[in-house]
């Protein structure tokens, strides 16, 4: 090989290398929105009460479903069984359920359904509540998620997975229903807990 | 190349992309996997493994030979009460699907019955049209 073409691989794999860093390199997820302000009582599926409290010093991530959902819903639970089975064992971690049909989804059919999914209540947890307070909380949960409004279901039911920091400041948002997003969010979590 | 050779492999170059045009268009309207795609996989899942203990299997289900009977009714009607498969009882209840047809019933049925392992005979056009006809 001559050495010109040389230099040319080594500027090449420099270039790379440098696209790499600027990847991974600082490590930061943007700050996208907060939920600081955000009040709410939801009960979970062991009946306990949960509230912005719940979650204070954890990272977490956050959907909106119900369980009688024929369309994503089970897709986007097979995706966050993945997150749910990646962090079961790390503390700073849990993960937050919305049924968005509340009337039907009431503690024990909320349950029955976690029980089918094999997952610990302390870990994930499945509320209902006051249908008006959930959407009003998936309104803030949603904010920067806007530009998804054109889906069917509209935004509550996007598909969204959102990932919550620490300080209760959003970090992103991810499609639900598609392994390689979820993917990415659990690289980010990853991310966002070394910060 | 002469006369000859072209009257010969002719001929047999037009047959051959006939043939592979058939192939290919087969495969694309394999009508029971579109069904099963756009009526099934959202809850049962690509691989039809369905959703741990919430929503049960179909690949490789017990059930679809203890219950080979009542298959096209369930499609239709779904099932509101808890259905054993594989030994364990799921509580989720199955939306029907009363769009489909006789003849979408009978294709995505015969879909699942011979994917991901299972090894069912297939329901012929008239069993599901009796079943139809006999459902509860």
């Amino acid at each position: 090989m001559k050495a010109k073409h040389f230099l040319y691989l080594i500027a090449i794999g420099l270039f790379v290398v440098s696209c790499e860093n600027s990847k991974t390199g600082s490590n930061k997820l943007p700050v996208l929105g907060t939920v600081e302000e955000a009040q709410y009582q939801f009960v979970n599926q062991d009946s306990a009460e949960v509230s912005p409290k719940t979650f204070e010093n954890k990272i977490y991530v956050t959907d909106f479903f119900f369980t009688t959902c024929p369309t994503i819903c089970p897709t986007m639970k097979q995706q966050m069984l993945r997150v749910y089975e990646e962090f079961e064992n790390n503390e700073n971690v849990m993960l937050l359920s919305h049924t968005i049909d509340p009337q039907h989804d009431t503690v024990g059919v909320l349950r029955t359904y976690a029980e089918g999914l094999g997952i610990a209540s302390d870990k994930w947890m499945m509320v209902t509540g006051d249908k008006k307070e959930i959407f009003d909380i998936a309104a803030k949960y949603m904010v920067s998620a806007l530009k998804d409004e054109s889906q069917p279901g509209g935004l509550v039911h996007s598909g969204a997975f959102v990932l919550i920091d620490q300080n209760k400041k959003i970090r992103g948002y991810y499609d639900g229903t598609k392994e390689m997003e979820t993917n990415e969010l659990i690289d980010d979590m990853k991310v966002l807990l070394n910060e | 190349m002469n006369k000859k050779t072209l009257t010969i492999l002719g001929p047999a170059l037009v047959g051959l992309v006939v043939v592979l045009i058939l192939l290919y268009s087969t495969r694309a309207t394999d009508q029971g996997a579109e069904l099963y795609a756009v009526h099934c996989q959202s809850c049962h899942m690509e691989n039809g493994q369905g959703l741990r203990g919430v929503i049960p299997p179909v690949a490789k289900a017990d059930y679809l030979s203890i219950h080979r009977a009542e298959l096209a009714c369930l499609i239709r009607y779904g099932a509101e009460n808890p259905m054993v498969v594989n030994g364990k009882t799921y509580q989720q209840a199955m939306p029907g699907n009363e769009q489909l047809t006789e003849t979408d019933i009978a294709n995505v049925l015969n879909y699942v019955l011979k994917s991901w392992g299972n090894e069912e005979k297939p329901l012929s056009l008239q069993e599901v049209q009796n079943q139809l006809e006999a459902c509860d």
